[in-house]
This record gives C-alpha cells, structure tokens and sequence, in this order.
C-alpha cells in the first residue's frame, strides 16, 4: 500500500483547532481535576464521616465506572434537563473522572507527611489551617508530583473519548477528515505522532519538576 | 525543694497533673516549677512519662487534670471550646520553643525559611528583617553557611540546631528539648549540647527531657528523675547525680553512668 499525506496537509488547519480543542481541554480539566482532587482529600481527611463519606461514595462512582459512560449519562441526562454544550459535558466529566483519581493520590500523599511535621508547626504557633496550608499541603504535592504526571498524561489521552460524545478535538476532527479523504491510515499516523508530541513534552515537563522537588522531600 | 526557689519568678509551674492513655496513667500527679532562667532535667527511663509531661506543657498532649502555667497564665483551659481555644493555644506556644527527637525541619523549606517562617507569618515580620534575624540565629548555631541549603543536604547534628534556630526565631519565654539528642548518632551530640549551652549561659529558661546524664549535671540547675509516672526524686544536679536517696534512683543511675555511682 502506498501512503498519501497530501490530504493531511489539506485538513491541517481542520487538525490544528483539534489540536487546539484537545489542549484547551486538557489544560482545564488538569486545573479542575488537580484543585478538586486536593480539595476532595483534604475535606474528606479532616472532616467529620457525615460529610466526608458522602463525598467518598461520589469519588468511587467516578473510579468504577467506565469514562465512556460517564460522558453519556452526563450528556444525554443532563441534556434532558438543560441545554449544554458537549465541550462543557466533556470537561465536568473528564474533569471529575480524574479528579477522583487525583484525591485519591493527595490523600495518601497528605497521609504520608509525618505527624511530628504537623506537630513541629502546631508548637510554633500556628493554627490547624496554617499548618494544612503552608506545612502539610506543600509537602503532599511535592510528593505528589510523579503519579500527578502519570494522571495527567492519561488525561490528555482520554481527551480522544469526548469525540464520542460530539467535541471536535484531535480524534473527532480527523474522522471528518477521514470521512472525506479517504485516508485513515496518514491521519491515524499523524495524530498519533501529536500525541506522543504531547505528552513527550508533559513527561519532560514531569521529570523537571521531580528534579526541582526531590531535594524538598 | 529549696525555700528559695520559692522566691524566684516561675516560667513554668505544673501543678497536679494527671494523663492516662487508655487504661495507662501515665502522669499520676507531677508537680514542677520551672523558674525564670533556670534550667531543669528531666531524667528516668523508657515510659516513665517524661516526654509525655513536656509534651503536655506544649499541649501536644491533653492532660487529663491539673493546671500548667506558662507566665502565670494556663496553658489547658476546659472551659473555653473550638476556635476560641485554637487561638489562645497558638498564642501560647507563640511563647515556648520546642525541639523534639527528631528534629521535624520543613522538608520543603530552606534552611533559613525553616528559620523565618514563623515570624513572618505569625508576627508579620518584614521579609528582610525576617531573613536578618534568622541569619543571626543561624550564625549563633553555627551555620550561617547553610542558609540557602534544604535540610535533606543536613547532617542530624546540624538539622537539630536549626530545629533550635527555629524555635528561637519566635523569642520564647522557655524553651522545651524532647529528648534532643537521642536520635543523633554518638559524635554528633557535642555540637547540639555546646548550642544548649550557649542557651543557658544566656539565661534562658529550660525544660529539658534527656538520656545525657553528664550534660544534665552540667547545665542544670534542678533535676528531677521520674518513673512509672511519678516524680520519684528531685535535687540540685550535684545532689542528684552523686548520691541520690531513692534506690529507684540509684539503679537507673548505675546503669547509665557504669561505675560513677
């Protein structure tokens, strides 16, 4: 078989907003999910069962059940009751999904910061939340940091199921082109190579930052 | 104890204080006074109470009944709740240093922010005078050099005084020592014991919990020996350490001086 990559230069500005869309997506949802995850452990540690259980219970909906269901139940029941464009669908979904996987981390990284760093800073003067805040907390990212950016290259990986549901990032974007060049093989090709692209860079971006923390553990 | 320690200011007065941890009483009734200036030991074996006592002072434990002051005002207040109780605890141990075992740096923190962050965040210090003063304390525990360094870098000698530095840096009224050298290895000790000496040359006052009975006799200037959550006997150093009256004493003395006694 012989490869023409001619109609992926004609459908490069179609790819380019795919591309677009996929880091637009992927820079929100890394923000939503990394927040929400530290604040879903940080609640669910230090608060009492009646608040924290609750919340658990809709961390392990999202843990156990299929990404790809998620986005349905969200696009198509949310959509019953309200207008909602899927872009914004596919980033509450995606964003829960790995904020879930986040709070998971932070509550054992958070766990794991010694009880004399709490009690060192409690002795100093500072109030519970001071020590959350300026003690424990930094010391549970910086530990956090490796399984952060394994998470969050999956992420930007499973941008690709919200063409599922209609966003036209990366993946949905070069099925329109597919559908009408007629060449799936230079498009899977070349998608392939801007996501490796991607998240070559994330890994590097990774790697800098457990260089520039692990001193700090 | 003497009548006329009864004269001198006290810093420190702990008044019947009980704890028990479950089914364990661990303090059954300690009474001390740690008097403005001075220096007091405490020694006695492996769960005799000691750290649990200081601890308490720092409320790190609750105690169970009993009072501790700290400059005539209470440390444990039953009678106040929640965040009224947080701020009054905070403003109290603003006032106490406390150095434990294991030195507990801010891993995250440089050396001299380990230093400063307290002022700074507490008292609102000014960033550069912040960084001026935690350059002086750190030069007056003999690292100065190590300013910039993260306490990964640190040895355990050096990570315990700038765990001292630290809580110097917020000027306490006592300062309280956890057993500060226990965690170090051997040659490491004399450098953490020539800072806690510099201390009490300049007179501040000190509650100290140690397993370093010759450093004991050295600096303090009272000593008590607890076991089984009792003070079982109390003495001027000299007195305590050369010919002390309780047998309980004696044979916990014995075992850590070999033939001294």
């Amino acid at each position: 078989m012989t490869f023409d990559f001619s109609p992926v230069l004609t459908y490069l500005p179609t790819l380019i907003q795919g591309i677009g869309i996929t880091l637009l997506i992927g820079v929100i949802v890394a923000l939503f999910s990394v927040a929400g995850g530290l604040l879903v452990a940080v609640i669910s540690i230090y608060t009492n069962k009646v608040i924290s259980w609750p919340l658990r219970a809709f961390i392990w909906l999202f843990m156990t059940t299929p990404l790809l269901l998620q986005l349905y139940f969200l696009y198509f029941g949310l959509g019953e009751l309200i207008l909602i464009p899927a872009i914004v669908v596919g980033i509450l979904g995606l964003g829960f999904h790995y904020m879930a996987y986040n709070a998971d981390i932070f509550i054992a990284t958070i766990r794991s910061v010694s009880d004399g760093q709490y009690e060192a800073s409690r002795s100093l003067g500072f109030g519970h939340g001071a020590t959350l805040f300026n003690i424990i907390l930094p010391q549970a990212l910086i530990r956090a940091v490796p399984q952060l950016g394994n998470n969050l290259i999956l992420m930007v990986k499973d941008t690709s199921v919200l063409s599922a549901i209609g966003v036209a990032e990366l993946v949905y974007a070069s099925q329109y082109a597919i559908s009408v060049s007629f060449r799936p093989f230079e498009f899977f090709i070349v998608i392939a190579l801007i996501y490796y692209a991607i998240n070559i860079l994330m890994e590097l971006g990774q790697a800098w930052l457990e260089r520039q923390t692990a001193f700090r553990r | 104890m003497s009548t006329n320690r009864q004269t001198e200011t006290p810093m420190v007065e702990i008044t019947d204080v009980h704890k028990r941890f479950g089914n364990l009483e661990v303090l059954k009734g300690i009474n001390l006074t740690v008097p403005l200036g001075k220096i007091i030991s405490i020694i006695g074996p492996s769960g005799s109470g000691k750290s649990t006592l200081l601890r308490s002072v720092n409320h790190l434990e609750v105690i169970d009944s009993g009072t501790i002051t700290l400059d005539g005002v209470a440390v444990n207040r039953p009678d106040i709740k929640g965040l009224a109780f947080e701020r009054h605890i905070n403003h109290i141990r603003q006032n106490m240093g406390m150095v434990f075992q294991h030195f507990n740096l801010f891993p995250h923190l440089s050396t001299l922010d380990n230093v400063t962050l307290a002022p700074r965040k507490l008292k609102k210090m000014d960033k550069k005078i912040a960084r001026e003063l935690g350059m002086e304390l750190l030069d007056r525990v003999g690292l100065a050099d190590k300013a910039d360094v993260f306490p990964a870098w640190l040895s355990g000698g050096q990570k315990q005084r700038v765990a001292i530095a630290r809580a110097l840096a917020m000027q306490p009224k006592v300062m309280l020592f956890d057993e500060a050298t226990s965690a170090l290895d051997p040659e490491l000790v004399e450098e953490v014991n020539q800072v806690m000496q510099s201390l009490a040359k300049d007179h501040m006052t000190m509650l100290i919990v140690t397993h370093e009975m010759g450093f004991a006799r050295d600096v303090s200037s009272w000593a008590m020996f607890m076991d089984g959550g009792v003070v079982v006997e109390e003495n001027t150093p000299d007195k305590l350490f050369t010919a002390p009256d309780q047998e309980r004493t004696q044979n916990f003395l014995r075992k850590h001086l070999g033939s001294n006694l």
